[in-house]
């Protein structure tokens, strides 16, 4: 695995050009190209911090060079948190976490998921909820004087995930 | 005051003390939170990142069954909270993507019609209840307990979408822990993000994280309060793990308003916590 922080030669091809069209594609990724790395994103962000092959600006960078490999390569996209400090600060609204989630999307789509999170959803997919919520759970909930968990109708959270094609892309992991 | 109340997975399946502490309050301030049949996980922010449209439809799903039912959205989770408003939001405003997720729930008979908000339980506290109504109930007032206050990231972004208090200087968890008579302090960092959400990537970083606010904490405060599953175990779990024995009591926003409002403390489910917070107790002034 290439690590993000490794120098490396960054050379731009054509499938390099596509990748970065996937990414702005996708809704919320579309500022990719208004990033002029001031390094806000990565200043400010509280993995980054702690976390030195997670980069956001070098992320947004990579991005804009459609380097595939090195970014969808090892846990690099799986390690934001999500807390959209980098959304909230970007002097250019170029809304990183978004450029990762989009970057997330696609890693999907080529079958490349973080086993965490395959695991969290294939229990929705199973269970409609994240943990499974049991009869030991529910001795419990009733313990705490609290009605059993709501029962999910798992036809029609089967039927979204089939319809939407989510299904089809978890079985395409590899 | 009726209610939709989406609990989230999370707080379902193990955090009952933060479930029965939000009912019991509720019940005490008159607000009815009824039970959300057939609904299911939000889908959370990480299928958010996965895939858009199954991400929205199941959040779409969860909020008809809220139309059907003619109420407004409860949450205590800060994801579950980003979530369904984000979808309600996105949903409302754009007509294409609605005809879309439609589209998918057509299936299940459903149809999302944007007739419901979605509130964190503690929003509705304050707008929907205010802070007067609250302190006018409080029969048990703190005296000299100070509060490291933990918002958590979602309840407040992204900004554009949940359009609520600040995210970079909020007032909302802070005035609801003033109105019971303790001091909800300001300390460093404050507003940084627990990083729950990679606790099954990189839980070392998540442990990392939570010890280092729960060391300023300490300096600051008696007790942390939180209004976020994810956030609650990152700094509860967080002091199991370390070597030193965990002295940070960390407490759901509810169960200190319910102490406050004359609820017992196991009513709140406070012996679940796995911090021992019974030291708050000492601060109660009858």
């Amino acid at each position: 695995m290439t690590e993000l922080t490794e120098a490396k030669e960054i050379r731009v091809s054509q499938a390099d050009a596509d990748f970065r069209r996937h990414i702005m594609k996708i809704p919320g990724a579309e500022k990719l190209m208004l990033c002029y790395q001031c390094g806000t994103c990565t200043a400010d962000c509280p993995v980054a911090m702690r976390v030195k092959e997670f980069r956001p600006r070098q992320i947004a960078r990579l991005a804009a060079y459609g380097q595939k490999d090195r970014l969808l390569g090892g846990d690099t996209v799986w390690l934001c948190a999500g807390c959209y400090t980098c959304y909230e600060h970007c002097p250019e609204q170029v809304r990183i976490s978004e450029i990762v989630s989009a970057l997330r999307k696609l890693a999907l789509k080529e079958g490349i998921i973080h086993p965490t999170y395959r695991a969290l959803m294939k229990s929705i997919a199973e269970t409609g909820y994240i943990y499974e919520i049991d009869d030991f759970q529910n001795e419990m909930r009733e313990d705490e004087e609290l009605p059993p968990a709501p029962d999910p109708d798992m036809d029609e959270v089967e039927a979204i995930m089939r319809k939407t094609g989510f299904l089809d892309l978890m079985e395409g992991d590899k | 005051m009726r209610y939709a109340f989406f609990v989230g997975c999370t707080t379902l399946a193990r955090l009952w003390g933060y479930e029965a502490s939000t009912r019991r309050v509720a019940e005490k301030l008159g607000v009815e939170l009824v039970d959300m049949p057939g609904s299911s996980c939000c889908g959370t922010t990480y299928l958010e990142t996965l895939n858009h449209l199954t991400a929205l439809t199941m959040a779409a799903r969860n909020i008809c069954i809220a139309e059907e039912m003619g109420l407004d959205i409860i949450t205590i989770c800060n994801g579950c909270t980003e979530v369904l408003t984000k979808a309600n939001k996105v949903l409302k405003e754009d007509p294409g993507l609605r005809a879309e997720v439609n589209e998918v729930l057509a299936e299940t008979g459903k149809r999302f019609k944007g007739t419901v908000k979605v509130k964190h339980f503690v929003r509705m506290l304050k707008e929907d209840i205010g802070l007067d109504e609250i302190k006018a109930a409080v029969n048990h007032l703190f005296k000299g307990l100070r509060v490291g206050a933990h918002y958590g990231c979602h309840m407040l972004k992204p900004s554009d979408v949940m359009l609520y208090d600040d995210p970079e200087a909020p007032t909302t968890l802070d005035e609801l822990i003033d109105v019971t008579g303790a001091d909800s302090v300001s300390y460093p960092n404050k507003l940084e993000c627990c990083t729950g959400p990679i606790m099954g990537i990189r839980e070392d970083v998540t442990w990392a994280v939570g010890l280092e606010k729960v060391e300023i904490v300490k300096k600051y405060a008696n007790i942390m309060v939180t209004a976020c599953p994810f956030c609650y175990l990152t700094y509860e779990r967080c002091q199991l793990m370390a070597e030193t024995s965990p002295d940070v009591p960390v407490v759901h926003y509810p169960q200190l308003l319910g102490l406050a409002l004359g609820l017992e403390y196991e009513k709140l489910g406070l012996e679940s916590n796995k911090i021992d917070a019974s030291r708050i107790l000492d601060f109660v002034e009858v």
